[in-house]
């Protein structure tokens, strides 16, 4: 996983949490697939993992993949999600169990998109995309997941 | 999952995809957003009136970590924004802000106050600072006078539907 580092996330957000942002993603993921296309909205997540997340995506660069972990325990424990992390000798395991997104904005919403999850996905791929690492996300189940960081071979 | 922390560099990166497309897609978007909204707001402040808006951003100013002053009066709501953190995060980002980005929030605020039959003065000051002054008024008149006072004024466009 590379060396421990003990510098700040370069977000690293504190202090309370807005969960109701998810409600709105969800109506965002809709309103331009349904106008724009299923590519205009993957052209979006793209800029997401690759220019909002240009220093992870630079520590990935350089080989180190714990920035992205950090960067997980960080968010997920601030939005009080179920998970766990694997570390074996070829990969690291995220797995959600409960993704307080999803669960978040299907308690709120009339309905969750059916492409809410692509936020993860696709951001994921944009965020690997020319580094060293391959991120998968393979969705288990409504509002649970995996996601392998493996080195490409 | 991108991070509610994270939402407005999303969005900001909407904004931008929207733009591109032309001032109509933008407009349609944030009425979208307002009937998102609307599902969280509207009837809290038809039935509580301007206590309803305040119970409603007092709860914004705590979730979103907002350094906001609000003065409610039997005729009119102040919110005074001294640091937004929206803009905050969208400043404060290894992608580029989208330049109106501000607007946005009478995009989406103003129709709701529309529909309820409340007037919004919303003065965004200076698109480039996180602050700004935006005012709900029940009378009309009361309106057009601090619009007069206003360094930038926004407006907004688009109707919900009855």
């Amino acid at each position: 996983m590379t060396k421990k580092d003990d510098r700040p996330l370069r977000y690293n957000d504190d202090g309370n949490v807005h969960m109701d942002f998810h409600v709105a993603t969800n109506t965002t993921i809709d309103f331009i697939i349904e106008r724009f296309g299923m590519e205009a909205m993957d052209q979006i997540f793209e800029r997401v993992g690759k220019d909002v997340y240009a220093n992870l995506r630079e520590h990935l660069m350089n080989g180190n993949s714990a920035e992205l972990v950090k960067h997980w325990r960080h968010f997920f424990d601030r939005e009080n999600a179920e998970y766990s992390i694997e570390i074996t000798d070829d990969a690291i395991i995220l797995i959600v169990n409960k993704c307080t997104a999803y669960e978040h904005v299907q308690k709120t919403a009339p309905k969750i998109s059916k492409f809410f999850c692509d936020q993860t996905i696709k951001t994921n791929a944009a965020l690997a995309e020319g580094t060293p690492f391959t991120i998968d996300t393979e969705i288990t189940a409504p509002g649970s997941c995996r996601q392998i960081i493996r080195r490409r071979t | 999952m991108i991070p509610s922390d994270h939402f407005t560099r999303f969005y900001n990166e909407v904004f931008k995809f929207l733009e591109k497309q032309g001032e109509d897609a933008l407009r349609a978007y944030w009425l979208e957003i307002s009937r998102n909204q609307s599902m969280l707001t509207y009837d809290l402040f038809q039935q509580k009136g301007l206590e309803g808006m305040y119970e409603y951003w007092e709860n914004i100013r705590i979730e979103e970590n907002c350094d906001m002053d609000m003065d409610l009066r039997e005729d009119r709501l102040e919110l005074r924004m001294n640091v937004c953190p929206s803009l905050s995060k969208v400043m404060d980002n290894d992608a580029a802000p989208m330049g109106r980005y501000c607007d946005h929030c009478a995009g989406w605020i103003g129709p709701i106050l529309d529909k309820l039959g409340y007037h919004l003065v919303y003065d965004v000051i200076d698109r480039q600072q996180p602050q700004c002054v935006m005012r709900i008024f029940k009378e009309k008149e009361a309106a057009l006078e601090a619009e007069k006072h206003a360094k930038l004024l926004m407006r907004w466009h688009g109707k919900l539907e009855d």
